[in-house]
């Protein structure tokens, strides 16, 4: 599985690579691939580890910076790199990737709506700002899935709903800290005690159901119907 | 060494003693919390002296399911930590990724007997059979230990939580996160401070996480949190609400002779934390340990090898995901020595003092009760010695990365998968 490389001494490096390459690295299109499969895998969960994510989505551009910087310089002697064609073949093996992924964004706009003075949309809705992007890190387009994943766009889901009346569910009396104090005690004679508070929880409830139906004018006064909550 | 194994049923996911290393805590991947506890000196067996037994076993978290965003929020526990104790009960925060929960353990060894409206059974009396009035006496019983959630503190977290930190003030803690650090009061659940917030406007400028967070153990103003870039940074809360800019910056430059892709995966900090003594911050990456005086920002008083001999398998390494194992570090109780973990149940300690560092083994075959633990060897290359291990050899299945070390005494904690070892020194 792991290729052996020659190690180059020092002196035979042209101008002194940055990146010298480690003695028992596979070739760099292989951890590419690999790179790319990892990624793919991170940003199909629902939520991906974040940290898994980064560290995959830098390694990869640290790839591609190396690559273009073979693609575009003078070669080694003997660099295990292909010449110039085969790198075409790999920037153009990223590109498709990019635009699968890109495709499998497309699912995840439907459960998130574009909001643009918050968050950037996907590739496409607003080309103009993306495209310098675009030229110079085509790897960035993965991360631009983050920016629409429905879980990291907390602020806008709040907006979508803000004219929808929640003080009902705002109530303390459903927090899991309010019953707490009624969980002080177990054993068999604390049962009666719960029994009882929670039968008091439910006779204020119904109460209060009862008055916000008054308040509200959809039920005449007198009429107390019998609620039972689970 | 004295050994004590104690098997799971599900994978150790973390590991803290006590302030007084009474009690030691475990938290696993289903959700569950053992205490132990330790005993009591006694005359009558001089020998079972100190031997760690279950003191307590409770469920923390449950799996829970987010309608809204349609995924399963893993019960597993990620960290524990205790509180000072300040009266008879114990308190402890346990947190999975999403939930942060006060857990109260408390001992019962008396209960009221001869109530007058209920029988012992707890059934209720027929009123017109009762004819006298008695009081309840309290009565000895066998000593019950409840765990009981005194608080959840929820909804805070948008990432997944990875470190909880109790203050020195002993009325406030944070939890981080992935991106962003929340103080919280112990009374008040339905709300936090955020203290750093390191999301971008925009999330495919998205490059640096935050992976471990701790307060300063004496200052309570001061905290310090790392990240997957290698840096640590320490921020004080009295210079402003958000912390977002930090008071010291901690990062070694990169030694160009080892650059390669890997780089900056194995220089993301999987541990930080403070010396009892608080002058010193360790940290953990892939293959070192790293002490920082707080005085010196541009790179570390001493660096530990924990298992150099990886550097050249990073490629395998990376394709098996093993490089973004997190391993945890910890002190021993003067600061004198260090610990960590690593594969093929190794863990290493470092005597800061000496220099000297051994690699010893969490194997049932290796640790019979009262055996004295061999050091280990792992050879690099060339002629294997008769007690060695090839790296080649090497497990990587059979990682430690949880470790835990008693506050003042040579008692030393280690998770290895479903198993805690419990290594003793006995001085006679």
């Amino acid at each position: 599985m792991l290729a052996k490389g020659v190690k180059r001494p020092r002196g035979e490096m042209e101008g002194g690579d940055p990146e010298p390459r480690d003695p028992s690295a596979a070739p760099a299109s292989s951890l590419f691939n690999i790179s790319m499969v990892k990624l793919h895998q991170s940003l199909r969960h629902v939520e991906p580890n974040l940290r898994h994510l980064v560290l995959v989505a830098n390694t990869l551009r640290r790839m591609q910076d190396q690559m273009q910087r073979e693609a575009g310089g003078p070669m080694a002697p003997d660099s295990p790199e292909a010449p110039s064609v085969g790198d075409d073949l790999l920037l153009s093996a990223m590109d498709s990737s990019i635009s699968t992924i890109l495709e499998d964004l497309g699912q995840v706009e439907v459960l998130s709506p574009a909001r643009p003075e918050e968050e950037q949309p996907l590739a496409g809705a607003s080309g103009a700002r993306q495209e310098p992007a675009r030229t110079s890190a085509p790897c960035l387009g993965p991360l631009e899935l983050l920016s629409s994943a429905s879980y990291l766009l907390e602020d806008s889901l709040e907006d979508i709903f803000e004219d929808i009346d929640t003080s009902m569910y705002d109530c303390d009396l459903w927090s899991p800290t309010s019953l707490s104090g009624f969980k002080a005690f177990s054993g068999a004679e604390d049962s009666d005690s719960k029994a009882l508070a929670g039968a008091e929880d439910r006779l204020d409830m119904s109460d209060l159901d009862y008055l916000m139906d008054v308040l509200v004018g959809g039920h005449p006064p007198g009429a107390h119907r019998g609620r039972s909550i689970s | 060494h004295l050994t004590v194994i104690l098997t799971a049923s599900d994978i150790i996911s973390t590991v803290e003693f006590n302030h007084t290393g009474e009690l030691l805590a475990t938290g696993d991947k289903g959700g569950r919390v053992v205490i132990f506890q330790r005993e009591q000196e006694s005359k009558n067996q001089p020998h079972r002296r100190g031997e760690y037994n279950v003191y307590s076993t409770f469920q923390s978290h449950e799996p829970e399911f987010d309608y809204l965003k349609s995924l399963e929020i893993e019960e597993k526990i990620n960290k524990i930590r205790w509180l000072p104790q300040q009266n008879a009960a114990y308190f402890l925060l346990s947190t999975n990724d999403k939930t942060v929960k006060l857990w109260k353990v408390s001992e019962r060894d008396k209960r009221p007997e001869g109530y007058n409206l209920k029988d012992e059974d707890g059934r209720l009396r027929d009123p017109s059979m009762i004819t006298m009035l008695r009081v309840p006496v309290l009565r000895p019983m066998d000593l019950m230990v409840e765990a009981t959630p005194r608080r959840v503190f929820a909804n805070a977290h948008t990432y997944h939580i990875n470190s909880i930190s109790v203050n020195s003030d002993y009325e406030t803690y944070m939890s981080a996160d992935d991106l962003r650090i929340n103080l919280w009061n112990f009374e008040i659940t339905n709300q936090s401070f955020n203290i750093v917030d390191i999301k971008p406007a925009n999330m495919e400028e998205l490059t640096e996480v935050i992976t471990a967070a701790e307060f300063h153990p004496h200052h309570c103003n001061t905290f310090v949190y790392s990240s997957s870039k290698g840096t640590i940074r320490l921020c004080d809360m009295r210079a402003s609400a958000l912390c977002d800019r930090h008071s010291k910056f901690f990062e070694e430059p990169e030694d160009p002779s080892n650059r390669s892709f890997f780089s900056e995966i194995i220089s993301s900090i999987s541990d930080v934390k403070f010396s009892h003594s608080g002058r010193y911050i360790m940290t953990r990456d892939y293959l070192t340990v790293k002490v920082w005086d707080l005085n010196m920002e541009n790179r570390p008083i001493e660096t530990y090898q924990v298992h150099d001999y990886l550097r050249s398998k990073l490629c395998s390494l990376y394709e098996n995901d093993c490089i973004f194992d997190k391993f945890e570090c910890v002190w021993n109780g003067s600061d004198s020595v260090i610990m960590t973990g690593s594969y093929n149940n190794f863990f290493r300690m470092f005597d800061r003092n000496t220099k000297r560092d051994v690699t010893l083994e969490a194997s049932r075959e290796n640790s019979k009760p009262r055996a004295i633990l061999k050091p280990r060897k792992v050879c690099v290359g060339g002629k294997r010695r008769k007690d060695e291990i090839s790296v080649d050899s090497l497990d990587f299945s059979k990682k430690i990365l949880h470790t835990a070390w008693h506050p003042s005494e040579n008692i030393i904690a280690v998770a290895a998968t479903n198993n805690l070892y419990i290594f003793q020194d006995k001085v006679n």
